[in-house]
């Protein structure tokens, strides 16, 4: 074991280097993090946006290693940059800076805006380094699972992504999580089926033959509904607040340490689990701090801690979000979904058998974003507050002609902006009815895999359904998956909650 | 209405004239664009990067190179390649798997559309895991004629290379295996070294590295010759089973491509380039140290043999039933 964090550790500082020394490196972060600053701080441009739009933007036009860098460096930015709207206008930029507002804007009332921001700046640092040394240490697990990944265990593992995310994801009922994942599964089984060469669902119609593209589905998944709503209710912008010195005081910082640390595990954990995100990672933190911390009482009159509790528990989960994708190739929150999305089309299927060397560079790249994010917002943050004051109607419709470029740009012709349209308007009108999208869209990208790995499993086994269960690998992911079905039905459910009531009882008592 | 009409007209006109003032130019007076129709960082992505940086040396002009990925079997790229004029400013990065596109259905030329030009390719062989049972082609061919049909292997997608290969030395030794389809290469051979499936052929550039890394034991060359690797010796399946010929070698072959319909001066200026290049000490290099054969093949030579590939892959895909388009509505003769 500490054998294995030495060499993670220098593999890092190797990956780190070679990072460093590329000027190349720099054209591709400095405006990735400030474009991801900038989609953070505008209110209805999310993270996930971030991602997909450049997801479409370099897709696999450059070098994977390359378009990393500015993918991971628009999502560490724009965790980060939607802080900004939450302090000071009390409207998060994105739903992972809603904790924020709560202690932000408060502070901002009292004329302590400049030090609300400094402090999310270095908390978000913090807990963005802490995200990712988890993600550099917890990649072992990656040692212990590949050994016994073969098809039946890539099947079930893939399966119980998209249950899970839809389970997670669903904001009422659970079914409608699974609902849209199981579209998405559908989805997945259009075009050539991967064993046999069959066309499946295409109509005659060429286009359908190589399947849904990943980034118009990303794309309409994620972009258009969110434009649609922006512009339904454009916000109308306050004026921004004078907020004076930005950069905080290492004392300050010092004092603030318990709380980033604790916050920063929560995040990571959160994170880590399949289709949570940043924003549940920023309320669970908020809420564990309220309750642990010194001046709990003090949470949303304008607390420091509560502030930091939030922001370096959101940074946090980038790190956490993106262990179970590279280590089990299940996205850890909506953003590392267009992640997956991007290193689906360039060939690569994170998971067990991914290339170690990858996740290195990745962790390094996370490394450097961060700091690029902790220069650019102590430095630059007055800069950034004056893109406050762009109106959403201007800046939608750009963000919506940078979408049909994306989804265009990847080669499929001008049928992949009628199947982004039509994502789209789905898209939307599942999320007026509280489906969740996320799962729809893992659904496409973990469909494929689970089609094929299912098929081939029987093909191997000539149709014996016991290789799902004769394995242990299998055995286990089985018996999670059906869990996670059994405990949505009723009376289980009631069976789960009296269990869980009593225990904690128990602990109160 | 008919004064717009009137402007097309006089554009075309002027557009016309700019174009045969063009043609009067000395091929190539622009950049070149080679549109590889595979992913980046792919075989047949680096293989154009590398022969066009070397081709770039002996012509007046750059050459770029993008990717256009996509469709079936390439078929995306291949027809926004066609659908480019035929001047020679746009070429088609391609590789073998792209003859089956017409059988697949992505789109309705015989591959006799292009004017192809074969920078090389690796050579296949037949491996096992590093702790299987065989440890020779005979043992795995001995175990497998006595249990026809069960012994898993893999070899990439139905109807690739790989797989026809897996087909070939089936024939030629006589024996059946249980074909186990993967996407790509680097998944089959994961599959092998899980133990998922008992073999598996691909070409000797993809599972380098997992030979030397000691996770797979080669068995057998699909090639006439046997190779040096590591120096080790990897023996021909053709010292081992006699007519095997009569089948193999059925090789790789990665290169470019103009449209045929192009000037002769276009491909005799492209040709001179290609063959500067190859005899580069860049490519000699890059062929030893990435394990790939150079071939040199261009014109009615590379034509020949990418038709004698349509035909084996369009038939055998045929066959198996998983072609769309019967080949023989296309012209591909049977092999």
């Amino acid at each position: 074991m500490i054998d294995f964090v030495v060499a993670q550790l220098l593999g890092f500082s190797s990956a780190l280097y070679i990072l460093v020394v590329d000027p190349i490196t720099y054209v591709y972060l400095i405006p990735a993090v400030f474009l991801g600053i900038v989609f953070g701080a505008l209110p209805g441009l999310t993270a996930t946006l971030a991602v997909t739009i450049l997801t479409g933007f370099f897709g696999n036009k450059f070098p994977l290693d390359q378009a990393l860098i500015a993918l991971i460096g628009s999502y560490v930015g724009a965790i980060y940059g939607g802080s900004y709207p939450s302090i000071l206008l009390n409207i998060p930029g994105t739903a992972a800076s809603a904790a924020t507002s709560m202690d932000g804007y408060p502070l901002t009332k009292k004329g302590l805006g400049g030090e609300a921001l400094g402090l999310t700046t270095t908390a978000s640092f913090i807990g963005t380094l802490f995200g990712t040394f988890c993600l550099l240490i917890f990649v072992w697990l990656l040692l212990i699972v590949s050994k016994n990944i073969a098809s039946p265990e890539k099947a079930l593992l893939a399966l119980f992504g998209i249950l899970l995310s839809g389970t997670l994801m669903s904001q009422d009922l659970v079914i409608k999580g699974w609902i849209s994942g199981l579209i998405g599964l559908a989805m997945a089984m259009v075009g050539l089926d991967p064993l046999l060469s069959e066309a499946r669902y295409t109509f005659d119609w060429s286009y359908l033959l190589s399947g849904f593209q990943v980034v118009p589905v990303l794309m309409g998944a994620f972009a258009i509904p969110q434009i649609m709503d922006g512009m339904r209710e454009a916000i109308k912008l306050m004026k921004v607040p004078h907020v004076g010195r930005i950069r905080p005081e290492a004392r300050e910082v010092g004092r603030h340490m318990p709380t980033i640390l604790r916050s920063g595990a929560i995040g990571t954990g959160v994170g880590a689990l399949p289709g949570v995100g940043e924003d549940v990672a920023g309320w669970v933190s908020y809420g564990v701090g309220k309750s642990m911390s010194k001046e709990g009482d003090q949470f949303g009159k304008g607390s420091k801690d509560g502030l930091i509790s939030a922001e370096a528990a959101n940074n946090a989960a980038i790190g956490g979000a993106l262990i179970p994708l590279l280590v089990l190739g299940i996205p850890g929150s909506p953003p590392a979904a267009a992640l997956l999305g991007a290193l689906k089309i360039n060939n690569v299927i994170p998971g067990p058998t991914i290339d170690p060397a990858l996740i290195l560079h990745i962790v390094a790249i996370l490394v450097l974003a961060s700091l690029t994010m902790l220069l650019m917002g102590l430095l630059t943050a007055k800069i950034f507050i004056k893109i406050l004051r762009i109106p959403q109607t201007v800046f939608l419709p750009v963000v919506m002609v940078l979408t049909t470029i994306g989804s265009f740009s990847v080669g499929g012709g001008i049928n992949d902006l009628f199947l982004m349209i039509g994502v789209g308007l789905v898209a939307y009108a599942m999320n007026k009815m509280h489906y969740p999208i996320a799962p729809l869209v893992i659904g496409v990208i973990l469909g494929g895999l689970f089609d094929e790995t299912f098929r081939r499993s029987l093909l191997i086994s000539d149709g014996d359904m016991t290789v799902f269960f004769s394995r242990p690998g299998a055995a286990i992911l089985l018996t999670l998956n059906v869990l996670l079905v059994l405990s949505q039905i009723p009376a289980i459910k009631k069976m789960f909650a009296g269990l869980t009531d009593k225990f904690k009882r128990k602990v109160v008592k | 209405m008919r004064r717009s009409l009137l402007k097309l007209a006089a554009a075309t006109a002027v557009a016309f004239t700019f174009g045969s003032a063009a043609s009067a130019q000395e091929y190539p007076f622009r950049d070149i664009t080679t549109a590889v129709v595979w992913g980046a960082g792919g075989g047949t992505d680096s293989i154009n990067r590398m022969i066009m940086a070397e081709m770039e040396k002996h012509l007046p002009v750059g050459i770029s190179v993008t990717n256009q990925t996509g469709g079936v079997a390439g078929s995306n790229g291949m027809v926004y390649v066609m659908n480019q004029p035929d001047d020679g400013y746009t070429l088609a990065g391609i590789s073998e798997s792209n003859v089956t596109a017409a059988v697949q259905g992505g789109w309705d030329k015989k591959f006799d559309f292009w004017h192809p030009f074969i920078v090389g390719g690796s050579p296949d062989l037949i491996s096992v895991p590093a702790d299987s049972p065989y440890n020779s082609l005979e043992d795995l061919v001995n175990a497998a004629k006595e249990a026809p049909g069960t012994i898993p292997a893999a070899a990439s997608g139905s109807g690739s290379i790989h797989h026809l290969n897996l087909l070939a030395i089936e024939n030629g030794a006589d024996v059946k295996f249980k074909f186990v389809p993967y996407k790509g290469s680097a998944p089959g051979q994961e599959a092998a070294i899980a133990g998922e499936v008992a073999l598996v052929v691909t070409s000797l550039a993809e599972q380098a590295p997992l030979i030397a890394g000691g996770q797979l034991k080669p068995l057998a060359m699909l090639t006439p010759d046997a190779v040096t690797f590591e120096g080790k010796e990897i023996p021909s399946a053709f010292s081992i089973y006699d007519g095997l010929d009569k089948y193999l070698p059925l090789k790789q072959a990665i290169g470019f491509a103009v449209h045929a319909s192009a000037s002769d001066e276009v491909k005799a200026t492209l040709t001179a380039a290609f063959d500067k290049a190859i005899a580069s000490d860049v490519v000699a290099e890059w062929a030893a140290t990435n394990n790939y054969d150079v071939s040199g093949k261009s014109g009615d030579e590379a034509s020949a043999i990418f038709s004698n590939l349509e035909s084996n892959f369009a038939w055998t895909l045929w066959d198996l039933g998983a072609a769309e388009v019967d080949p023989s509505t296309l012209g591909i003769e049977k092999p």
